[in-house]
């Protein structure tokens, strides 16, 4: 009884990164929490990932078979399955967008305390507090969830390192799922972003805007200036999602990682989890927000309080 | 006595033929305008008040004076003024022969048309036949040589280069017109000239013209025998073309003769700045022809294609799909079609629609009182009823809905412009004062434009106004909401801040912003009762001159001035800033296009939130370029936040940036009168003078501000420190329901499946096809300002501004998309959340689902998504649900768990971030969730099933003010919880702090030098 469980996520075959970290944090934990750390892959050739999976600080892999493809039900079904086996203090997984279809339904099987987007737990004299945002951010929030017997966890990108490589055993456990079958997905394809003239991911220098802009017909300005100032274009999600730029360039979870990005201008962009996702690695950020309290002034290098209109306005003179 | 014998010589087949064909023409004329009548009678009530007194009045003078029609063309002019007077004094000589003959002889046996009144009459006729030929020639010569833009049916503006085949026909209608109305005068002339010749009555019957003609025809050959031939065959050429004329009247361009003068008789004086209003039980806004007035179907009669509006029109100027003329030309076709029910819509597109700026050029100019804007207007309710309208628009109608302005700032900012004051502003609502300020959108919150609110405060306190402002209770005035077309929204702004003012004692009212002045003037009625509305020019202009304020330095610039059009041609505020720029000492210099022919800045009629078309030239470019014409030009004075902002811009983007400045006149006022001002930011010093002064309210103000400023610097605010507490959260409500704690770690390892809460019945109606649930949030959001509760569990409810969640929209809009696709099925919006969350609720409404359920429970936090999702599963359970969505996530806490969670609890197959659904409403639903890199996983799921909806997957649907007062009247049920299990709560925020202080090194200063910082690390990078 007690310790960690891990569940591991994977896609197209390749495994999350996201696991990797949220093993990294797992590690941290293991001493406050006691009790093993457990890894679990459920997957068609659960095998494959074992290596992968045996970081440093696992002390076993559990290997699940099950279909290839992402299920909730049958991720919620085997991970039930395999806490009610190991009774841990924790489980934990990526908050992603396969982890939020799962997650929170397995918290409720399981009852006890359950945070998502947590980036953080604070140890300290047995208490065990999660870190979360609140208020898009603007606060940082902590839930205690020393008093449940079992926590499912739910772990924000980027919020830990991965472990280096380490040995633990493989375990396979046969799990009978068909409990899920009357609830199971069935898996149709996937379809992948069209083909686009920008690539964020190869882009050394990018110009974003968010929603800070205000309005459509802005959009040619601030694409200008990003031209003049030799900057690819990127932008938020609402700005895609309104159709003001093509989704080839959304920066972030859902759009791309500006992996290739030595300066990152964002103007009027608040910060959020998902766009930070795709850009807070870059090495200068300046970001230009009239709220002082965004939190995208969290991750960036330099930050100005001004206009961004009145910005434009004075960098369209500095480019001239 | 001498006389004419009338019909001389005819039979009596003749007499009888030529009377039925009088009497079937005067037919004709009359049922045609009894046609038109009734065809007004079938439109709708004015919706404006008719003065016929006065607007006869006015109607007679325009009429005399030929005002209207000899402005900005007085070739026109002079040319209709002739063909007028010719033609209605031709009109009455021939109706006095008519009274004669046919009225007083049969009836009296009397005569009057003889002897020296007939000879007198017979000049009179003479000479009205000169002018109407004159002026018909003249206007022949103009329409055929001098090639005016403003005749030339090509819609250049859409890009023709031909006339479509209805204006070819105008244009040839045009000629007939004209050409007819020639040849009866010339007939009339030569019929004179023979009669002359073969009767030869002494003094030529003083007809000059016909003598002159006759005597021309004689030397030409014409011999009495001749002329008597000619004379008969004449009279019926003549006599037919007049009839046919009347007989036309009603059917031709010849209508104009009578709808002009109805048109000028019904006009409001002060139409476009005041609009119609919608009256209670009528359509909002104009589907069918018959939606429109009988003043709009008058004016459509009205009409003679003149084209002064076309040339006015300053969204035509800059090529915008939009001709003023050709919308109410199109109308008429439509209207003339007599089909009531034909939809407007179908012949003017609503590109046209929107492209109005209601600056109100058209109306000004029209020389038969015409109002063109009030048409469109009305078309475009019945696009934003519908929800077409452009996105933006539609985002700044919802932003404006929910937090009272158009730039989406919480309400308690509103009043944030006047903390860098030196002296405390009123709160008008809290203590009686002189003025009350209404400062409006842009000046409250656009910082260039909060710069010269706080120079007009400082002015205003200079002079000892005696002022105050409504802080967090103003909302936008609703000028150009109204003129969007959001009737309810406008409807809606007008009562909230009538009731403000209600509750407050002023004597008059005073803004900044001409919009505001002229709705509050022209649209407030009772709220406004009757008390003055002013411009702060017309307060300045007043104090200039009279020395309450004084010039101590004359500036002496050479400037322009630009007419804001709610200032100027909708309410005939010209002087006062001209006044004003004269007192300060500056030489103006006025542009070609000022006062009445102002040209609109491009920002009006909701313009400034709707992108524009490609290929046109901002109105405010030309502006710029007409102003730049002027030359040497110091300052180019704008009087109104709009212009201000619009001009600024478009100084810069038309390239005139070096030519001159542009500037508020408040700004020029401050210079010549030398306003000191203490600069805002020297704090020391304000804090003595508030210590020396003891002016309680000034502290009450700022001490917070100085408390946060402080705070802000040590990095947390002077409140308790949050104090992490014990085991327990303090502040759970005892339940009965709720069972106590969960099990500690020390306890045995167990699992305690959530359940879902159980509640009490409450009513709905009967299942009778699918029903889909959509949970809707109501989100707090915080502003960049914001506190702490002193247990640190939280932050303030003050500091919280709430709003449906957006994601939650997005899931409303799917689940109308798919009953609206399906045909059937019954959308319920549920919310978890006390009575605060009705607005929410009801918005969800207003968007179109059919009801409403909410519950709460103290035991519950609107933060535990589980908890959540427990009472969501209990309402699901109780509604028999075949679906249920969800927004992705909460914009507050983010959790993205309550569609999982909720699948969980229920034991139904759940999916999340889903973009695309598809349903038959039976079997199983296919799906796409968008993973990570925008990768797209279609699957999919048996029914029933719960759905997180990702935003981008649809455009949700904007709810008109309409639809929201509907929403009022649609059921919501507030369901009791009578029991949660206690794993499904308890989950509760242990302390709340601020983040971390991110690393971020501020870049301080002007725009321009943090430009320059940010261009220095531009090119440090690059170069490097
Ligand atoms: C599963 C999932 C995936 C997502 N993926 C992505 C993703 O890939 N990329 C992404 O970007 N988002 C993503 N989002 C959405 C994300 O949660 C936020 O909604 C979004 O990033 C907010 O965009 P924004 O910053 O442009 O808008 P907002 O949050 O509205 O911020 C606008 C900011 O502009 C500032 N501002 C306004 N006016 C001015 C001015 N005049 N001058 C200066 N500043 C100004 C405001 O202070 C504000 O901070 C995702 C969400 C989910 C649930």
């Amino acid at each position: 009884m007690g310790g960690i469980l891990v569940v591991a996520e994977h896609l197209r075959g390749n495994l999350s990164a996201q696991t990797g970290e949220v093993i990294g944090l797992a590690r941290e934990l293991k001493a406050a929490v006691g009790g093993p750390l457990v890894v679990a892959v459920i997957a068609a050739d659960p095998v494959r990932f074992h290596a992968e999976l045996a970081l440093d600080g696992v002390d076993e892999v559990l290997a699940v078979e099950a279909g290839e493809h992402f299920d909730p039900a049958v991720y919620e079904e085997a991970a039930h399955r395999l806490a009610l086996e190991m009774k841990p203090r924790l489980v934990m997984l990526g908050h992603t967008v396969n982890g939020m279809g799962f997650g929170p339904a397995l918290a409720v099987r399981l009852g006890g305390s359950f945070v998502s987007d947590a980036f953080g737990v604070e140890a300290e004299g047995g208490r065990l507090l999660a870190l979360r945002g609140g208020y898009g951010n603007k606060v940082l929030t902590k839930i205690d969830v020393s008093a449940s017997c079992v926590t499912t966890l739910m772990l924000r990108g980027g919020s830990a390192k991965p472990p280096p490589a380490g040995s633990a055993p493989l375990r396979i456990v046969p799990l009978d799922l068909q409990a899920a079958a009357v609830r199971a997905a069935e898996h149709r394809d996937y379809v992948d972003p069209p083909p686009a003239d920008v690539d964020i991911t190869k882009a050394e220098f990018i110009l974003s805007v968010g929603r800070g802009i205000q309005d459509e017909k802005n959009i040619e300005r601030f694409r200008a200036l990003a031209e003049r100032l030799g900057a690819t274009f990127g932008c938020s999600r609402p700005i895609a999602d309104s159709g003001w730029l093509p989704k080839a360039h959304q920066v972030g979870l859902s759009g791309k990682v500006a992996q290739n990005c030595k300066l990152y201008i964002a103007l009027g962009i608040s910060g959020a989890v998902q766009h930070l996702h795709g850009m807070k690695h870059v090495e200068t950020i300046v970001a230009v927000n009239t709220d002082r309290n965004a939190p995208i002034y969290n991750v960036a290098t330099y930050g100005a309080t001004v206009d961004l209109f009145e910005l434009a306005d004075a960098l369209e003179r500095e480019f001239n | 006595m001498q006389t004419r014998e009338l019909f001389s010589q005819f039979s009596p087949f003749a007499f009888g033929m030529f009377y039925l064909i009088a009497i079937a023409a005067m037919a004709a004329f009359v049922v045609g305008l009894a046609q038109h009548i009734l065809r007004y009678r079938r439109g709708r009530p004015a919706g404006v008040p008719v003065d016929w007194r006065g607007g006869l009045r006015l109607m007679l003078d325009d009429v005399v004076t030929h005002r209207t029609l000899s402005r900005r063309d007085p070739y026109a002019g002079a040319a209709h003024r002739l063909i007028f007077f010719g033609f209605a004094t031709l009109f009455v000589g021939t109706s006095t022969i008519t009274l004669e003959y046919d009225i007083v002889k049969p009836l009296t046996g009397q005569t009057f048309w003889k002897g020296w009144f007939y000879l007198g009459f017979s000049l009179v006729m003479d000479i009205a036949g000169v002018m109407l030929v004159a002026g018909l020639v003249m206007m022949i010569a103009r329409r055929a040589w001098f090639g005016l833009a403003k005749l030339d049916y090509v819609r250049r503006y859409r890009g023709d280069t031909a006339p479509l085949p209805r204006a070819t026909a105008w244009k040839v209608e045009d000629w007939v017109f004209l050409v007819t109305l020639l040849l009866i005068a010339l007939s009339g002339f030569l019929q004179e000239a023979v009669r002359l010749i073969v009767d030869r009555p002494p003094l030529s019957d003083l007809s000059p013209v016909g003598a002159a003609l006759g005597g021309l025809l004689s030397g030409l050959g014409l011999d009495a025998a001749g002329a008597a031939a000619v004379r008969r065959a004449n009279w019926w050429i003549h006599g037919v073309l007049a009839l046919s004329f009347i007989a036309g009247v009603a059917w031709t361009k010849g209508k104009h003769m009578v709808a002009a003068f109805g048109s000028l008789a019904v006009r409001d004086s002060r139409s476009v700045a005041r609009l119609p209003a919608v009256a209670e039980g009528d359509p909002v806004g104009v589907t069918r022809m018959d939606d429109f007035s009988w003043r709009d179907l008058l004016h459509f009669d009205a009409c003679t294609k003149c084209g002064r509006c076309h040339d006015a029109c300053p969204a035509r100027n800059s090529n915008y799909p939009l001709s003023p003329r050709d919308v109410i030309l199109d109308l008429r076709l439509l209207a003339q079609s007599g089909d009531g029910a034909a939809d407007p819509h179908h012949v003017i597109p609503p590109e046209t629609l929107w492209a109005c700026l209601s600056c109100g050029a058209c109306a000004e100019i029209c020389p038969v009182g015409i109002e063109q804007p009030v048409k469109i207007l009305k078309m475009r309710r019945a696009l934003v009823d519908k929800g077409e309208m452009d996105p933006t628009l539609r985002g700044v109608l919802e932003t404006v809905a929910n937090v009272g302005n158009s730039f989406g700032e919480p309400a308690r900012k509103r009043g944030a412009w006047t903390r860098e004051l030196e002296f405390p502003v009123k709160d008008a609502r809290k203590e009686p004062v002189e003025a009350l300020w209404f400062v409006g959108d842009f000046a409250s919150f656009d910082p260039r434009s909060q710069t010269i609110s706080r120079l007009v405060a400082r002015l205003f306190n200079a002079g000892g106004l005696d002022f105050g402002i409504l802080f967090d209770g103003e909302r936008t005035a609703g000028n150009d909401i109204r003129r969007v077309g959001e009737e309810g929204l406008f409807e809606a702004l007008s009562a909230h801040n009538g009731a403000q003012m209600a509750q407050s004692a002023f004597d008059w009212i005073v803004t900044t912003d001409p919009h505001s002045l002229n709705t509050l003037r022209n649209e407030y009625g009772e709220a406004v009762k009757g008390r003055k509305v002013l411009h702060y020019t017309n307060v300045l202009a007043d104090w200039l001159e009279s020395g309450r304020l004084k010039v101590t330095k004359p500036l002496g610039r050479r400037v322009t001035y630009h007419d804001p059009c709610h200032l100027g041609r909708l309410n005939k505020e010209y002087d006062a800033p001209r006044r004003v720029l004269r007192a300060i000492g500056c030489e103006l210099v006025e542009m070609p296009r000022s006062r009445d022919n102002s040209f609109c800045c491009g920002a009006g009629g909701g313009r400034i939130w709707t992108p524009d078309p490609p290929g046109v030239e901002k109105p405010s470019h030309g502006r710029m370029h007409e102003a730049a014409a002027l030359g040497n030009i110091d300052i180019f004075v704008t009087c109104c936040p709009k212009d201000l902002t619009m001009f600024e811009d478009a100084r810069k983007a038309s390239g005139h940036e070096g030519d001159f400045l542009v500037a508020d006149i408040a700004e020029l006022v401050a210079e010549a009168v030398e306003l000191r001002a203490i600069p805002a930011n020297y704090l020391p010093e304000l804090a003595n003078r508030i210590a020396e002064s003891l002016a309680e309210k000034v502290t009450a103000r700022v001490v917070p501000e100085l408390i946060q400023a402080l705070a802000a610097q040590s990095g947390r605010l002077l409140v308790a420190p949050p104090v992490l507490p014990a085991a327990e959260p303090t502040d759970i409500a005892a339940e009965p329901a709720v069972v106590d704690a969960v099990p500690a770690a020390s306890g045995e390892w167990s699992v305690a499946p959530v359940a879902p809460a159980i509640l009490a019945d409450y009513d709905r109606p009967a299942k009778t096809g699918l029903r889909i649930l959509v949970a809707v949030k109501h989100v707090g959001k915080l502003g960049d300002e914001f506190r702490f509760r002193p247990d640190g569990l939280d932050v303030v409810p003050e500091d919280l501004d709430y709003q449906l969640n957006e994601f939650d929209e997005t899931a409303i809009e799917a689940a109308l998309q798919l009953v609206e696709g399906l045909g059937e099925g019954e959308v319920v919006a549920v919310t978890i959340g006390s009575e605060e969350a009705e607005p929410s609720l009801r918005k969800a409404l207003a968007k179109g689902a059919h009801r409403g359920v909410r519950v709460w429970s103290d035991a519950v936090s609107p933060a535990d998504p589980i908890a959540v999702a427990a009472l969501l599963a209990g309402v699901a359970s109780l509604e028999a649900a075949d679906l249920v969505l969800t927004g992705v996530q909460s914009s507050d806490f983010a959790n993205g768990a309550t569609a999982a969670a909720l699948g969980g609890i229920l034991g139904w197959p759940h999916a999340a971030v889903v973009v695309e659904m598809q349903w038959d409403g039976k079997g199983r639903l296919d799906i796409t969730r968008e993973l990570e890199g925008g990768v797209r996983h279609r699957q999919s799921l048996p029914a029933p099933a719960v759905l997180s909806i990702q935003s981008g997957a649809n455009v949700p649907r904007y709810a008109t003010m309409r639809m929201i007062k509907e929403a009022r009247s649609k059921p919501v049920a507030d369901a009791a919880m009578e029991a949660i299990g206690a794993e499904a709560t308890g989950r509760r925020v242990a302390a709340m702090d601020r983040p971390p202080v991110g690393q971020a090194a501020m870049l301080e200063g002007s725009a321009a030098e943090i430009a320059a910082r940010v261009a220095a690390i531009v090119r440090e990078k690059k170069g490097g």
